[in-house]
């Protein structure tokens, strides 16, 4: 057998196996994608950011509502204290006679 | 049987706050006044807000006398209501808008201490006594163009209040207020 002869029958046309068809399906399915999500440390990093960002948000506010409170009591208690001077005033004019004032 | 006790439980303590939230000063009857006043504060303070108020305080106002004192009269409060008007003209407001608050403190467990009155200015002064203690006080102060109310609940010594005018309250150190006053 000459060269040309064995090329030809080893690239001679073959038909496939009967389940040739139902394999490559099955193979083609049964294949997984590679992974293309977020690592966990990156979601663990931005959980934390999160929580840096929320614990910071929550402590100014506390902060600013202390001190709004802080200049309402420190206001509330300056009126209270100079109305009851003023009643104080008062009671003492009305009960100390007049030449008593003038000395 | 031991839900019976609960319940029993509760209502006790629900019976023993009872007279302390009767005897609370509520300012009523001032509704509108504000819209007419010149000048008007509305200041409502519970214990949630004098805790943080004191804790701000103390830390804002540890160095200085004032601080000091304004924190040692906050410890023993447990609200703080102030009612303020500031009108330009005389007759803006009349003595019978005051009749609410004045009925409640002549309730059982208030006393007046001061009365001052004559033809058109009242200064009288309520406190509520427990167990010996002062557990609040009121004041009443209307002119003819000012009028305010204010509720104290807790122990308080007079005395102590009364000196912080001469102490020069509005100078002890608290950070100036970024938004609008109400």
């Amino acid at each position: 057998m000459n060269l040309e002869d064995e090329l030809r029958a080893a690239l001679r046309r073959e038909d496939p196996s009967p389940d040739f068809a139902r394999r490559v399906a099955a193979r083609a399915q049964s294949s997984t994608k590679p992974a293309r999500g977020i690592p966990w440390m990156m979601w663990a990093a931005a959980i934390a950011a999160l929580l840096v960002i929320g614990f910071s948000a929550a402590y100014e506010y506390q902060q600013i509502k202390a001190e709004r409170a802080s200049r309402d009591a420190v206001i509330a208690l300056r009126i209270a204290a100079d109305k009851l001077n003023i009643a104080r005033e008062r009671v003492v004019r009305r009960e100390t006679p007049a030449n008593t004032r003038e000395n | 049987m031991r839900r019976l006790f609960l319940i029993a439980v509760i209502a006790g303590c629900a019976a023993a706050q009872l007279p302390a939230q009767l005897l609370q000063l509520r300012i009523t009857g001032l509704d509108g006044l504000a819209a007419k006043a010149k000048e008007s504060t509305d200041i409502t303070l519970d214990s949630n807000l004098l805790k943080m108020a004191g804790g701000f305080l103390a830390g804002a106002g540890k160095d200085s006398k004032d601080g000091q004192a304004i924190t040692q009269l906050l410890s023993g409060l447990k609200a703080i209501t102030v009612r303020s008007f500031e009108f330009k003209e005389p007759g803006q407001y009349r003595m019978e808008d005051l009749e609410q608050i004045r009925a409640q403190l002549r309730t059982p467990g208030w006393s007046k201490i001061i009365s001052s009155q004559s033809k058109d200015e009242i200064s009288e002064i309520y406190t509520r006594m427990e167990q010996g203690k002062v557990a609040g006080f009121a004041i009443i102060n209307a002119e003819p163009k000012e009028l305010t109310i204010v509720a104290i609940e807790g122990s308080i010594d007079l005395n102590d209040l009364s000196k912080l005018k001469a102490l020069g309250v509005p100078s002890i150190p608290v950070p100036e207020k970024k938004g609008k006053q109400e």
